[in-house]
């Protein structure tokens, strides 16, 4: 063959692969969309998603939360000694665990636990020919299992963030109390002194788009298993790795389109 | 079981939303259920005071801010929620003013006779509205702005001390050192003459007292002197001598004419000499370089060599004339 054509030929299976790609994705968030008309199908699911990927992922986010918030008032103590107030520790806590820990930090564990568990479940589904058999039984697959996911996923998420806010601004203000000597007057004074609702307004509408994105990857990825129990793992592994990837993703996104250019007070 | 499901999410989701609102009112400082007042003031500008800052009282926290509105004519109006409890100063205004380096701010209310002594607040309450319901509000000047101004200042520290550094390098030091020693060594001869003078000054103030008594005893003999000339003035012999000496003055004066018109002949002479001086300078000069015939005739070899020629010629021509006058002159009578 010629080398010419050969290079050309690459360059364009390789193009040919990635349209491929994106419009399969596309057409997989396509269905999703379409299957949410589909109420009667996904809203009796959606509660019993919602509480194994919502209610009980709430211990180990809150876990995560309170160590961020410990971990925060010390680094904050540790940077402003002598220079800044120690009440600004109340500031920093409050702005980075509402801004960012909390949402991305939480997303990343649950990219882990909901990306991982979705993609195993729907895999293993699949591998074994549930998702066939429902298929046959004129159900839609992707209304009845990938729906419910991902409503309860974008829902809940938001809720668990809203709580490992709570608890991590509490962590470090005990900390700051215990550790750092710093009355809790002067704590909450740091921490009302710059807050805006709109710092709990972001951290949430991120998390909900983190909470989209990691069951919407766990769903196709899952879908998409093949060749038995490798194949499951290896759709939970990617799962778990593109969803990590999203989430730093769309953290960037959020911050260019929505923070850039926004006055802090 | 679903129903178990559906009452646990149902929970959680009514506990965190409970507990997410009311952290968020808790941390904004929203008194929800709490009887308060409200309170507006106008101002030309806010800086950066923003919803939620403490409104203080005699240093007390007193309540909060919660609307910042535009207003009409270019005011800036700001709703305040008071605390029922807190009694007004009587006549209030209100001052927007940093509460502490970090970009806090506040709104303080204070009696319109303890503003600052600012000529700047005190213009800005008195343009403000004197409505009953909205009280006359100022801002002071941020912590941005002070910062700016004293940058401002610093700099012009900055660029005199640059012009002093330029002004007073090493070379000035060194002078400036010189003209120390110089004043110190012309302090040291100023102290010496001091001395030398006082020394002077002694034997100066010496020869005075000797000369005052030396014009004492004149004094006296002057006196006597003009005690005799007194008796003389009686006799004739007096107006002899002034007689006289009226003569010898008259005398005296033509003489001294005589001798003026003298010296006024030899002036206009000694001018004529001078002018023949110079002439007789301006020939001589010519001569020398050579210019015009005798400067020729002086400065040049040949024509001397020649006239000396012409003197030996004629002399020997003289000489045969008187010895063979026959054979030069001939006298025929017809």
């Amino acid at each position: 063959m010629n080398p010419l054509v050969g290079g050309l030929s690459v360059i364009g299976a390789a193009a040919r692969r990635l349209l491929a790609t994106i419009g399969s994705e596309a057409r997989f968030v396509g269905d999703v969309a379409i299957g949410l008309r589909d109420l009667r199908t996904w809203i009796p699911e959606t509660t019993t998603q919602a509480l194994k990927l919502g209610v009980q992922s709430l211990p180990i986010a809150l876990f995560i939360a309170t160590f961020t918030g410990i971990v925060l008032a010390l680094l904050a103590s540790y940077s402003f000694t002598g220079a800044v107030p120690l009440y600004f520790v109340g500031t920093l806590v409050g702005k980075t665990v509402m801004l960012e820990l909390a949402p991305v930090l939480t997303g990343l564990a649950l990219a882990g636990r909901v990306g991982a568990n979705i993609a195993a479940e729907l895999g293993t589904m699949r591998v074994t020919e549930q998702i066939d058999a429902l298929e046959t039984l004129t159900y839609d697959p992707v209304a009845y299992l990938v729906v419910p996911r991902v409503v309860s996923g974008t829902l809940m998420f938001p809720l668990i963030v809203g709580a490992s806010m709570i608890v991590g601004v509490g962590a470090g203000w005990i900390a700051s109390v215990l550790l750092l000597h710093l009355s809790s007057p002067e704590f909450v004074k740091g921490l009302r002194l710059f807050f805006q609702t709109f710092d709990v307004e972001y951290g949430l509408v991120k998390s909900a788009s983190f909470g989209f994105a990691v069951t919407l990857i766990g769903s196709r990825r899952g879908l998409r298993a093949e060749g038995g129990a490798v194949g499951v793992g290896r759709a939970a592994t990617s799962a778990v790795v593109y969803s990590a990837v999203m989430i730093l993703v769309l953290d960037a996104f959020w911050a260019v389109t929505w923070l850039l250019g926004r006055e802090s007070t | 079981m679903k129903r178990v499901n559906d009452a646990i999410v149902g929970l959680v989701v009514l506990v965190i939303v409970g507990a997410l609102g009311g952290a968020l009112a808790w941390v904004k400082g929203s008194d929800v259920g709490k009887r308060q007042h409200e309170v507006v003031a106008r101002f030309h500008d806010v800086g950066n005071a923003r919803v939620g800052n403490v409104v203080v009282i005699r240093g007390v926290v007193g309540g909060r801010i919660q609307g910042i509105e535009l207003a009409p004519a270019g005011w800036v109006d700001v709703r305040m929620k008071l605390d029922p409890t807190v009694q007004m100063p009587k006549e209030p205004v209100v001052l927007l003013n940093e509460s502490s380096l970090f970009g806090e701010w506040q709104a303080t209310i204070v009696e319109r006779s303890a503003l600052p002594h600012d000529e700047t607040v005190r213009q800005q309450i008195a343009d403000a509205p004197h409505d009953g319901n909205v009280l006359p509000g100022a801002t002071l000047p941020g912590i941005g702005k002070l910062t700016a101004v004293a940058g401002q200042i610093a700099g012009d520290v900055a660029n005199v001390a640059g012009r002093v550094e330029v002004a007073f390098d090493d070379q000035a030091a060194r002078e400036l050192r010189s003209s120390i020693r110089n004043v110190s060594d012309l302090s040291k001869t100023l102290a010496t003459t001091v001395r030398m003078h006082a020394s002077d000054l002694d034997t100066l103030s010496n020869q005075l007292r000797t000369a005052i008594a030396t014009m004492q005893r004149t004094v006296i003999t002057v006196q006597g002197t003009a005690e005799r000339i007194d008796s003389a003035t009686t006799s004739k012999q007096v107006r002899d001598i002034v007689e006289n000496l009226a003569m010898a003055s008259s005398d005296l004066r033509q003489t001294s004419t005589q001798v003026r018109d003298l010296a006024g002949r030899f002036a206009t002479s000694q001018t004529r000499l001078d002018s023949f001086l110079a002439n007789s300078d301006s020939v001589m000069v010519k001569i020398n370089r050579g210019q015009g015939s005798l400067g020729l005739f002086v400065t040049d070899a040949s024509m001397y060599r020649r006239t000396d020629s012409l003197l030996v010629q004629m002399r020997a021509l003289i000489a045969d004339i008187q010895a063979n006058p026959k054979r030069y002159v001939s006298v025929k009578l017809f």
